[in-house]
């Protein structure tokens, strides 16, 4: 049993649909999970659950020792763990540079740094995820993948211990996602854990130290990239009974 | 670096400040037409600078603002009445006291209602409170207090300008501060500032308190200068939408924008008023709807606008459905 964040049978029910449904692993610290799953299995609830902005119908989830499930939203940055939207959200009539430092002003250091030093941190932060040719321009005014990069600069202006990255990937091409992957790297090899949901099975299977399979709210699967992605439970989750017939057909 | 992004544009706010400095000598004049009309626009500019902290940067549209003023000019008017205290300061001192007190019980329940909501609750709380003061008899109940004012007349006008000035300059502090970027995130997106680490019920609370301070003070010295209080004036409807229709004309969540919708529209309402008094707020109605309809972010952010008409036409357009 892990001691650093254990998600431990939560389940999570919009009036009748079963969003969750008695989910629990364990993440170890300076681990990279891989969270995937297809459409609506319940990834970004999941991550809804851990940051704080649902609280589950049942279950609970532990961090550093503490249950977080009842800590406001606020509070659970303050702890230590921070996030991105899949659906980005920012506040499009601040600057770039305005959008990070809100994150450097109030996360888990903001109450010993003052306005100035969190535009300085917010600044170091656009230059680390590439995006301080923009640092003056209205969050408004950012390209899909700009916005993406945003919303890792806002999480990592919180300095977080464990961030959870919804999708950041989604939309880039190969190069970026290859730049994105080389960041991520960066920050898990700063000490910070990280859960990756991603759709794209090529930069989970390269970045995660386990993954964790979703599917209508259960986990069916949890291991290693190479042996998750390969189990014909995962592939007819994703794809469907008849291709995982079919893949069982041809392979001897 | 600059100028903070939510301060609005510089060269706005030194104008608007040279605009304030000129009207602290308006007394000098020795006009009392001038006078009041000046006392007039440094008071609606004091209320849509504090419902601009609210309403402008926080992004919450308080149509109860009012009560704070409203609960200013009874606190000057009883201080006079209960206790024959007519010192300016000390009543300004007390009304910021209620409006902040009021503030911090109503805004707990209530600012955890999202946007509309909010609106109409405090819509709620302004037409209650007007009835229950209406009603309590050591408020002088339906037929008002007299107040006695100074000798001096234009300590009014002085003590005006004082607290618009301050209300500015607060706002002004608020907006290159930490507190103002709390603020100004809980507007853009409420849940994405919570994930921030932003406390939305705490800085939503203490954005209403500030704007109900200065509201309070507002209503403090209107009370010594109106020399007459009953809860139709305290309460008056001019003194909750005026303000909001400032805000928005001068541009919202900006520090200069309030005392500049306060100027036109008083000039625009008196030019109105001498002209066509009888279907004087016919047109003011007219000027209202046009604001909205075709400077939705107000005329200060004409000059952040880039590319002429169609710059123009685009961003009207982005407000439409």
């Amino acid at each position: 049993m892990s001691e650093f964040l254990s998600i431990e049978n939560v389940a999570m029910y919009f009036g009748g649909l079963h969003a969750l449904d008695d989910v629990s692993f364990d993440v170890g610290r300076g681990a990279v999970l891989g969270l995937i799953g297809p459409n609506g299995s319940g990834k970004t609830t999941l991550m809804n659950v851990i940051s704080g902005v649902y609280k589950p119908t049942y279950g609970s989830v532990r961090f550093n020792g503490k249950r977080i499930a009842d800590v406001p939203t606020y509070a659970v940055c303050h702890l230590g763990i921070a996030r991105t939207f899949q659906v980005v959200k920012p506040f499009a009539n601040l600057t770039v540079r305005e959008n990070v430092a809100v994150g450097a002003m109030y996360g888990r250091n903001g109450h010993n740094r003052g306005a100035h030093a969190s535009f300085e941190r917010a600044q170091e932060l656009l230059e680390i995820v590439g995006l301080a040719r923009v640092a003056g321009r209205w969050a408004s005014d950012l390209t899909i993948p700009d916005r993406k990069r945003l919303e890792v600069a806002k999480a990592l202006a919180l300095d977080p211990e464990v961030l959870l990255l919804d999708e950041v990937m989604a939309g880039l091409h190969a190069t970026e996602v290859d730049e994105a992957l080389e960041l991520l790297r960066t920050v898990n090899g700063r000490g910070v854990t990280l859960i990756v949901v991603e759709h794209l099975m090529k930069a989970i299977a390269s970045i995660s130290t386990t993954v964790v399979v979703l599917a209508e709210g259960k986990k069916i699967a949890e291991g290693a990239p190479a042996e998750v992605l390969a189990s014909p439970t995962v592939i007819e989750a994703y794809l469907g009974t008849r291709y995982a017939e079919r893949q069982r057909d041809v392979q001897p | 670096m600059s100028l903070g992004g939510i301060t609005g544009n510089v060269t706005a706010l030194r104008v608007t400040v040279g605009i304030l400095v000129a009207l602290a000598f308006v007394p000098l004049l020795h006009n009392s037409y001038y006078e009041n009309l000046g006392r007039g626009i440094l008071m609606y500019a004091t209320l849509s600078l504090g419902w601009n902290i609210i309403g402008g940067y926080t992004g919450y549209v308080s149509f109860g603002n009012v009560v704070f003023f409203g609960l200013g000019t009874y606190t000057s008017a009883a201080l006079w009445q209960h206790w024959h205290q007519q010192n300016i300061a000390l009543a300004v001192v007390c009304a910021m006291a209620v409006g902040i007190a009021l503030a911090l019980v109503l805004g707990v329940p209530i600012l955890r209602l999202r946007g509309h909501y909010f609106g109409i609750a405090t819509l709620g709380i302004a037409l209650a409170t007007q009835e229950i003061v209406a009603n309590v008899d050591w408020l002088g109940a339906g037929s008002g207090f007299t107040v006695r004012p100074l000798e001096a007349y234009s300590a009014y006008y002085y003590a005006m300008w004082i607290v618009c000035a301050a209300s500015m300059l607060a706002t002004f502090l608020i907006a290159r501060s930490k507190l103002g970027y709390a603020l100004v995130a809980i507007r853009e997106n409420e849940e994405a500032a919570a994930v921030l680490g932003v406390d939305p019920t705490r800085y939503k609370v203490t954005a209403w308190a500030i704007s109900a301070a200065m509201a309070g003070a507002a209503g403090a010295v209107f009370a010594g200068a109106n020399a007459f209080i009953d809860a139709p004036t305290a309460f008056a409807l001019d003194n909750n939408v005026f303000p909001i229709v400032m805000a928005i004309l001068g541009g919202v969540g900006t520090v200069a924008g309030p005392l500049v919708g306060a100027l036109i529209l008083t000039a625009i309402n008196e030019t109105l008023w001498s002209h066509f008094p009888q279907i004087h707020t016919l047109f003011f109605g007219a000027v209202i709807v046009l604001v909205v309809m075709f400077l939705p972010r107000g005329l200060l952010w004409l000059l952040n606008l880039r590319g002429g008409w169609k710059g123009l036409r685009a961003s009207v357009g982005a407000y439409r459905a």
